[in-house]
């Protein structure tokens, strides 16, 4: 018997209860290892397993859920030696039935970065060796998931190293989310992308409150669906279960309309739940649920339904951008992230991402920029690169359905692009080009785009995930050209039944007043059925165009998105009031006015030298919020304010300055850092948005950072300063550490050091230089260090 | 959990404004906190357990753990039961606080102290419903690893018995940091009879050089 048997023969798979409920009636205690009784006590589980297969289960799964290197640590016992045990035990129950084993593998237990300090690659790792000590089972089950990433590592770690069938459940709250924020969709799209078997829910909730959840699933697969509630809500205090086998059994019945085919209970249910449930089931057919299903692309909290046109945002791309180029090179990670932000606000719904710069490695910075972007932001990511390499790069650590930017009709991109796509569940753009180039008629772009549709199905492939662009050539060069494109892409919305995708503005290449061009191309191009149109959402004209159609093709329905942002509506956070027309520079930064800050920059750098606007207009504004904040005038979160706009300010100052082709002149370089294990870093952020105001260049290297990485970076960089920061009494040690093998590898150079457990005794207990009690003091520090006092 | 009602008061506090009038932060306060409350979903879990006091420490009856020290010791005197208090915020905290720090790192900071007291509120409710369900019981205040001599150690060990991963999300790293970042682990004791007044001071506790309150003057009433 295997699973595929199983699954043709039956109309609904019966799979097991608890395995914790039942150990603790044996005689397991609180916070022991499960697992550790495969061993200690096999006749234990083998008498649970038993009595489930007793009870009709076609499948149990083995005592491995927590059976991994982490949970495992203290234990003594091996990964390996703990999961062959409990397969063997799981075995040794279903001697002489046709019952299947499988694999359980929960979460690792602790969390993956961002949020914790785990890696997708470690994670992996982890995972890999459970599939691989495991592979005498029938088939791997992932369950009681919480996390979209650490699942995705989970999964290309059975894909790639077993054979076996794989299923997978995550566990959601009453509000439709797992408790890192996942939704329903969003799983759907991801996992299911990734090849599983099936996917469902197990946990958390009783068979009533699953209803929901399971609802939206089935709304997003066409997998068979699995469903493992608990025995309904435990109470709080007691930890009770509050419904019965039999009570358990009849609300299951109520999910078969919804295309369940693998049932089973999980906390507090046991061998009676599944005999009940296998009695209520009895004569009732499997309901194989057929959803009409939308392309899309998502991160775990946003799905977004390509089913309307939606906004591509160009701006992360260095191509003809001297100050994207500059911050490439220079790792400069948080301008990538204000260009997301902004393009964020403007109302993008996916943003483009292209890194690709002679001089950079191209796949390490598409990795660093994906996951800092998806750090921040919940837009999907549109994956622009050449270089498969860096596509697949960026998918495999890509969380959620990504975009790949692209593949076209020649052969080696389709042979090259194509199966990274099947493999990692993606959509993707199809490129009405070839060896041939662009051709110049309609008829045979959209002969292209076949071709790129049959390609991609034969490998199985849908073509609701294949977006076509059909190619926008310049109306001053090729005026002719431009309605072959608009004619293709309506043949290819009409007869190739796909989405599809156009960069709007090339259209006006070398046009005077090229918004105007831009913005009636655009809605020429969504009048013939453009879904995915890629511009510049900073430009207004460009995201009118975009809403009023909207309006009029009717997908705004009652108007509401175009009033909300088009009415008249009153600003929602009284600020001090804009002084119109003002060139009044230290009163935007006193009063926190971010784009009047900006304004005024870019006006003043037309009558002044950005240095003299810097030191007699900045710098001074900036003393005096510091001065009135050690006064105690302002509080902490004005001076980060004023902070912020100086920022901005600065921000177009180094713009000025890389258009006319010099660089900003840097106060020092300083070597930023949270300690390792320590991931609060909101104290070295706002360090940090102070240090860059007094003109430093920082070098951020982030939270949890290794000790040597600190090290190496202020070499390489040869920093005069290295600020560190650290929260707990936990990670002091990892403090000590890095000062030593700063002090040792790299004399010379000063530490400034900082956190909330820390004291000045303290910090020159461990070889700090300084102890700076807030981010003013370490602003002071700087300037001492650097002016050589 | 509902819905929570933040300690706007408290986050002051935290901001640093040490009853000074602080109109001039109220907006973004309020923005802040309208943002926070939409990003969250707060959850806690409670259990109760006998205790036993043995040579070692103080045993939680049906686990193996065990409360040592000699601060939780005397947080405890009096009482026959304890309960085991895991309390988070959610990762959606950490998650529009770190987001906001690439967009605006004031309302990030602002956000960040609003967490910090809304946490609290979450475990003010979580105490409320364990007076509840035990009428005519004495709790005493919370007690959390890290403070006294209580090991923070503990974290991964109270994070197994309570299921807290499973139940409310709740994990712990290798150096000790809950993660989401705002959760709070605690121990409440549970008397059958009335407990003498606790002396709630600031000496032993691990946040004495650096407390926000005590530096303000005040103290957080643990």
């Amino acid at each position: 018997m295997d699973l595929k048997t199983l699954l043709c023969e039956r109309e609904f798979i019966f799979l097991d209860g608890a395995m914790g409920t039942m150990l603790f009636d044996k005689g397991l205690k609180m916070g022991e290892i499960p697992e550790l009784k495969n061993i200690e006590s096999p006749e234990w589980i083998i008498d649970i397993h038993k009595q489930y297969i007793a009870a009709g289960s076609d499948i149990i799964y083995a005592n491995t859920f927590g059976a991994n290197s982490y949970k495992l640590s203290r234990s003594g016992k091996t990964v390996s030696e703990v999961v062959r045990a409990a397969i063997k035990n799981a075995r040794i129950a279903a001697e002489g039935s046709d019952t299947l084993v499988a694999l359980d593998i929960g979460p690792i237990g602790q969390l993956l970065e961002p949020a914790g300090t785990l890696s997708f690659e470690k994670a992996y790792d982890i995972y890999k060796e459970i599939i691989e000590a495991g592979c005498d089972a029938d088939l791997i089950v992932f369950e009681t998931m919480t996390d979209l990433h650490e699942l995705k590592a989970a999964v290309l770690a059975a894909k790639e190293n077993s054979d076996l069938p794989i299923i997978t459940t995550m566990t959601f709250e009453e509000n439709k989310r797992t408790f890192t924020g996942c939704s329903v969709s969003a799983m759907a799209y991801t996992i299911g992308g990734l090849g599983v078997d099936a996917i469902g829910v197990n946990c958390s909730l009783g068979p009533k409150e699953l209803m929901p959840i399971v609802e939206e699933m089935a709304r997003d697969t066409s997998l068979p669906i699995v469903l493992k509630p608990n025995a309904g809500l435990p109470d709080s205090v007691t930890g009770e279960y509050g419904i019965d086998a039999p009570g358990f059994a009849e609300l299951m019945t109520e999910l078969i309309p919804l295309g369940v085919k693998f049932v089973g209970g999980c906390c507090g249910t046991s061998p009676d739940f599944i005999r009940e449930l296998k009695k209520a089931y009895s004569g009732r057919k499997y309901q194989k649920t057929v959803p009409a299903l939308e392309p899309v692309c998502c991160t775990p909290a946003n799905t977004v339904r390509i089913s309307c046109p939606r906004v591509i945002g160009e701006r992360i791309n260095p191509t003809g951008k001297k100050r994207f180029k500059e911050a490439l090179l220079n790792n400069d990670i948080d301008y990538i992230l204000t260009q997301a932000i902004e393009q964020q606000h403007a109302g993008a719904d996916i943003l483009d991402v292209n890194v690709g710069l002679p001089g950079i490695d191209e796949k390490e910075m598409m990795v660093r920029v994906v996951k800092a972007l998806q750090e921040i932001t919940d837009l999907p990511l549109q994956l622009d690169s050449t270089d498969p390499e860096v596509i697949e790069a960026g998918l495999r650590i890509y969380n959620g359905k990504a975009i790949v930017n692209s593949v076209n009709g020649e052969e080696k991109s389709l042979q090259n692009v194509l199966p990274l796509v099947k493999k990692y569940g993606a959509g993707v753009v199809g490129l009405c080009l070839d060896e041939n180039g662009i051709p110049k008629t309609a008829e045979a772009r959209f002969a292209i785009a076949e071709k790129i549709v049959k390609r991609a199905e034969a490998l199985g492939i849908d073509r609701r995930n294949v977006f076509i662009d059909c190619l926008t050539l310049t109306a001053s060069a090729e005026q002719e050209g431009v309605m072959q494109t608009l004619e293709a892409l309506e043949r290819v919305v009409k007869e190739l039944g796909c989405r599809t995708v156009l960069g709007v503005s090339n259209i006006s290449f070398g046009l005077p007043s090229r918004e105007i061009v831009n913005s009636h191309f655009l809605t020429m191009a969504l009048t013939k059925g453009l879904t995915l149109p890629i511009i510049n959402p900073n430009i207004d004209a460009m995201m009118q165009s975009v809403r009023a159609y909207k309006l009029l093709a009717n997908h705004d329905k009652g108007s509401v998105d175009f009033i909300a942002h088009y009415g008249n509506t009153e600003a929602l956070a009284a600020k001090p009031a804009e002084k119109a027309a003002s060139d009044d520079l230290p009163y935007a930064i006193f009063n926190g006015l971010k784009g009047e800050g900006a304004r005024i920059t870019r006006d003043l750098l037309g009558k002044k030298d950005a240095m003299e606007i810097i030191d007699t207009m900045l710098i001074p504004a900036l003393d005096k919020t510091g001065s009135d904040f050690e006064a105690g005038r302002i509080f902490l979160p004005q001076l980060i304010q004023s902070a912020g706009v100086a920022q901005a300010c600065f921000e177009v100052i180094k713009e000025h300055l890389a258009a006319s082709g010099k660089t900003s002149e840097s106060k020092g370089k300083i070597v930023l850092a949270t300690v390792k294990g320590d991931v609060h870093d909101i104290g070295k952020n706002i360090v940090k948005v102070l240090l860059e105001n007094y003109g430093y260049d920082v070098i951020d290297l982030g939270k949890d950072v290794d000790c040597q990485l600190v090290v190496d970076t202020a070499i390489r960089e040869q920093v005069k300063l290295v600020g560190l920061s650290a929260l707990m009494t936990t990670t002091l040690p990892s403090m000590e550490k890095t000062i030593t093998l700063l002090h040792e590898q790299y004399p010379g150079c000063k530490v400034v050091v900082g956190g909330a457990v820390l004291t000045p005794d303290y910090a020159e207990s461990i070889g700090a230089d300084f102890y700076a009690r807030d981010a003013k003091e370490s602003c002071d520090i700087a300037k001492r260090v650097f002016s050589g006092e | 959990m509902d819905t929570i009602t933040i300690d706007k008061d408290l986050a002051l506090v935290y901001m640093g404004t040490r009853g000074r009038d602080a109109s001039v932060l109220m907006p973004l306060v309020d923005e802040c906190e309208k943002r926070l409350l939409e990003a969250v979903s707060p959850n806690y879990i409670l259990k109760v357990f006998g205790i036993e006091r043995t040579e070692a420490g103080i045993a939680l009856s049906g686990t193996g753990l065990l409360l040592t020290g000699e601060s939780i010791a005397s947080h405890l005197e009096g009482c026959d039961e304890c309960a085991l208090l895991c309390a988070t915020l959610s990762l959606g905290a950490d998650r529009l606080i770190s987001s906001l720090a690439a967009e605006d790192m004031a309302a990030s900071y602002v956000t960040d102290c609003l967490a910090s007291a809304a946490i609290e509120s979450v475990c003010d409710e979580a105490e409320k419903e364990l007076a509840e369900k035990l009428p005519g019981k004495f709790l005493t205040w919370r007690y959390s690893p890290g403070y006294g001599d209580l090991p923070l150690s503990l974290q991964p060990e109270i994070i197994n018995v309570m299921n807290a991963g499973k139940r409310i999300g709740l994990s712990v790293t290798d150096s000790l940091m809950l993660i989401p970042s705002k959760s709070v682990t605690a121990v409440i004791g549970i008397s059958r009879t009335s407990l003498p007044k606790a002396v709630k001071g600031c000496i032993g506790c691990i946040m004495y050089e650096n407390c926000s309150f005590r530096k303000g003057g005040y103290h957080c009433g643990s």
